[in-house]
């Protein structure tokens, strides 16, 4: 979108306007004219119960950890919710968790794998797919042979669940669950004038994003300080520090993307089931940002992207704040 | 797809065998052709038309209107639309059905739904004995899909079943869910003697029955919340309001595993 289509939304043209590299400045916030760059992967999502709230997040929490990056850890994944007794196939409270992979045989991997050391250990708990409709991968299939021959299945409703006899009564999980074709990689560079400020705009932009179904933001509560380019002077390693957006760097990198004010940096990013989804997560996270705007110390607001040849998904940053993108 | 009104003209003297005539064969036919499908009476084979009246329907339901209890194998090997019989039926009702819905508004005779393997068969009568059993000579019974029966049961009542959901609402007979294999068995009311005598696995739900548990069984240890609730929840559902299923997931159980005699694993369920 070129900036005069951005200008002529109202909303935009009453709180912000464009200055003459194209980017955008909301309350006091100059909003890159760039885009994230996103790429396709596939995702899960599992339901996990358990007799109280609580166990089912211990579980839910173990299941979901060390998995910030598909790069070191297999998968990316998270809470996505929580859900109440009555939204639940078995009337007991549980955490909806968001698992995405590079490929389906990485997922089906990693979902035994974490379900089997963090869900079946985890006292009372229960685990069932949370998509019906997909390609189906083993999700209590292989993990009902810890049952040493006294598990047993049930078929409910056209849906099978294992039974495998446990310490605490029985552990029941559902056979399969279904893997779909799915968005990661959405982002947002937040950048603040110091840490305190990055910190609060940040925590605001990914509590608005958690509010939202079918996404997660895998790394640490939601945010990332370590944003990596391609390559490194090291011919071993494929990826390293973004320099451009390191404050402590600006000067001595050839091309810095920071000014003198801004002395922190941090990054939100963004899996989601569609397009659309990665896009309103986006969405709430800037507005979240934006409300608090230069006030509150947030300077800029930009996105990370690959100069738009390795993913196929670009998320305008203009574009989702004028509510025009997917 | 076209769906046929086959009215019953009087009831026959012998037992007809209905195997074939089914919502997808009829599909398509003229009511002429309809009328000359050829089923067996005896020695004979006999026009349809010679039993029924034939009128086309406007939607895809094949429906049979009169007493068919002389007409044997109604809905036999049913694999796809929808069967309904204003009426009771013969023996074999729903036999060896893969997929469709057979609803019979009415008793079903001697095994019916033996070794049905998918589709819904609902029964708003009694069926006499044997229901989701195994054909003679054969290993497996019911092997899948879901029996409803809203009226009584007959003896050896889902004997030797191996996978499916079967439902009794009112009271079953002697040797219920004998030999079961794997599978749900749920009835609303009172059973006969020797329940899940020689089962392997399988669950059997007993809404109202107050027995003792069969000697050859053992007291359950663990709880099964989980399970129960999955369980319960598609009971009541399929039970519908109002039936001895409905408040089942509000109710605690009892288990008792086994039969032991058979080296079983089987459960016997009763909510308190």
């Amino acid at each position: 979108m070129s900036g005069g289509a951005l200008a002529e939304n109202g909303g935009l043209r009453q709180n912000g306007g464009l200055i003459d590299n194209g980017a955008l400045i909301h309350n006091g916030v100059l909003i890159d004219d760039t885009f994230a760059e996103a790429f396709p992967m596939k995702a899960t999502r599992l339901i996990v119960t358990a007799h109280t709230l609580a166990w089912a997040r211990q579980a839910a929490v173990s299941a979901t950890g060390f998995a910030t990056s598909v790069i070191g850890c297999g998968c990316e994944a998270g809470i996505e919710t929580e859900l109440s007794a009555g939204q639940t196939p078995d009337g007991r409270p549980g955490i909806s968790l968001l698992l995405f992979a590079m490929s389906g045989k990485e997922l089906a991997k990693q979902v035994e794998r974490r379900v089997g050391q963090c869900v079946l250990t985890c006292p009372t708990t229960a685990v069932f797919a949370g998509i019906a409709d997909g390609e189906a991968i083993a999700l209590g299939k292989n993990l009902r042979f810890f049952g040493d021959g006294w598990q047993q299945s049930k078929l409910i409703g056209g849906r099978r669940f294992w039974r495998i006899p446990v310490m605490d009564g029985e552990f029941v999980a559902e056979e399969t669950t279904a893997i779909v074709k799915c968005v990661g990689g959405g982002n947002l560079l937040l950048l603040a004038r110091d840490t305190d400020s990055a910190l609060a705009v940040a925590e605001a932009a990914v509590a608005a994003m958690r509010a939202l179904p079918n996404v997660i933001m895998p790394f640490p509560g939601g945010l990332v300080r370590s944003g990596s380019k391609v390559g490194s002077k090291y011919p071993a390693l494929g990826a390293s520090t973004n320099g451009a957006f390191c404050p402590g760097l600006r000067g001595l990198v050839p091309h810095s993307a920071l000014d003198a004010a801004t002395r922190c940096v941090l990054e939100i990013v963004i899996d989601g089931l569609t397009e659309a989804d990665v896009a309103g997560a986006m969405r709430a996270g800037m507005a979240a940002g934006l409300g608090l705007g230069a006030a509150g110390g947030l300077l800029r607001i930009s996105a990370g992207n690959y100069g738009g040849k390795l993913g196929p998904y670009h998320f305008h940053l203009h574009k989702i704040l004028a509510g025009d993108a997917a | 797809m076209t769906g046929w009104t086959l009215a019953l003209r009087q009831p026959p003297t012998l037992r007809v065998d209905l195997r074939g005539i089914t919502p997808l064969a009829l599909a398509g036919l003229s009511a002429l052709q309809v009328a000359q499908c050829p089923v067996v009476q005896g020695n004979q084979r006999l026009p349809l038309g010679e039993f029924f009246s034939v009128a086309a329907r406007a939607d895809d339901v094949l429906l049979l209107d009169g007493d068919l209890s002389r007409f044997d194998r109604v809905g036999w090997q049913l694999d796809g639309g929808r069967l309904q019989v204003q009426g009771s039926v013969g023996d074999h009702a729903g036999g060896a059905m893969r997929g469709g819905e057979l609803c019979v508004q009415g008793d079903a005779g001697l095994l019916a739904a033996c070794e049905m393997a998918g589709g819904w068969l609902h029964i708003t009568g009694d069926v006499g004995d044997f229901a989701a059993s195994n054909l003679p000579g054969s290993l497996d019974g019911m092997r899948g899909g879901v029996l409803i029966v809203r009226g009584n049961a007959g003896e050896r009542f889902a004997d030797r079943m191996r996978r499916g959901t079967a439902l009794v609402v009112g009271d079953a007979g002697d040797f219920l869910a004998s030999r079961l294999v794997a599978g749900t068995v749920a009835v609303g009311g009172r059973v006969g003697a020797h329940v899940g005598h020689g089962m392997r696995r399988g669950t059997v739900v007993l809404v109202a029955d107050t027995a003792a548990a069969p000697p050859t069984f053992v007291p359950a240890g663990g709880d099964a919340p989980v399970f129960w609730q999955l369980l319960a929840r598609e009971l009541a559902r399929l039970g519908g309001a109002g039936s001895a299923f409905a408040g089942l997931p509000q109710r605690k159980i009892t288990r008792h595993l086994g039969d032991l005699a058979a080296d079983g694993k089987g459960e016997l369920v009763w909510p308190q």
